[in-house]
């Protein structure tokens, strides 16, 4: 039940871009088309699920027997910046198709937030390895989900008859605060 | 305590450099080398392949 209420939270309730306003760039930068939305909601998934694994196992297996816990968010940004490399040359090497089709997305990641938040975040609720790989699959499934609604939005936007000074990053930012209004309308759900 | 943090902050900046080398020099497999120029490019200038980054280069040669 406990894993459940964790997954429903992350993805509906505390949404990472809608509550925490986390990963914003990206959610605004990369939300003009569908496909655009879909392989930068993929390429977050697979990031944030792997670098949340190496942050936690360093957090535990070095940094807390070292008792330099204090070290956690500069390690994790230079773990998090070493990962994106090293996946981007994985797939360079041995999954083409991937790389083809996540490449363009991957330098992206670099500058979400959210991959360094859901790291933090582990941390902070001190969560047990299950309930931190559960946690670290739910927030990205949830930027997946309201990053898709929000291209969708936008790609109905640009043939509405939007006024002028509203067209571009306002009305976008008026369409992200509404879906943020409607999103809160979760809370209390469990 | 304090030599450990600095053993382990070289030990990360280490890590980040080799496997930055490890990744460029790793040729881009058939039919990706133009991923760069598939970008149209998006409000996000901080990303290493927005077209903003290639007029700049061109601007200076």
């Amino acid at each position: 039940m406990e894993i459940f209420t964790i997954a429903i939270t992350a993805i509906l309730i505390n949404n990472i871009v809608l509550s925490k306003f986390l990963g914003i760039c990206p959610f605004l930068g990369v939300s003009k088309k569908s496909s655009s939305a879909l392989g930068m909601g993929l390429a977050v998934i697979f990031v944030i699920v792997t670098s949340s694994i190496v942050t936690f196992g360093i957090y535990h297996l070095i940094l807390t027997p070292l008792e330099i816990q204090y070290m956690d968010l500069i390690t994790f940004i230079v773990v998090i910046a070493a990962l994106v490399q090293f996946v981007e040359m994985v797939m360079k090497k041995f999954l083409p198709s991937l790389y083809k089709a996540l490449g363009i997305y991957l330098p992206l990641i670099t500058t979400n937030c959210a991959v360094l938040g859901v790291a933090l975040e582990n941390i902070k609720y001190d969560y047990t390895f299950g309930q931190m790989l559960v946690y670290s699959i739910s927030v990205p499934v949830g930027y997946l989900l309201v990053i898709m609604l929000f291209s969708a939005i936008r790609e109905k936007l640009d043939s509405a008859p939007v006024p002028n000074a509203f067209k571009g990053n306002a009305i976008a930012l008026i369409v992200a605060g509404l879906m943020a209004l409607a999103f809160s309308g979760f809370a209390g759900l469990v | 305590m304090m030599e450990f943090a600095a053993l382990w902050m070289v030990a990360l900046v280490g890590i980040y450099l080799l496997v930055y080398l490890m990744n460029k020099r790793t040729p881009v497999p058939p039919g990706c080398e133009n991923l760069d120029q598939s970008c149209g490019g998006c409000h996000l200038i901080t990303c290493t392949r927005n077209p903003i980054h290639h007029e700049k280069e061109e601007s200076h040669l």
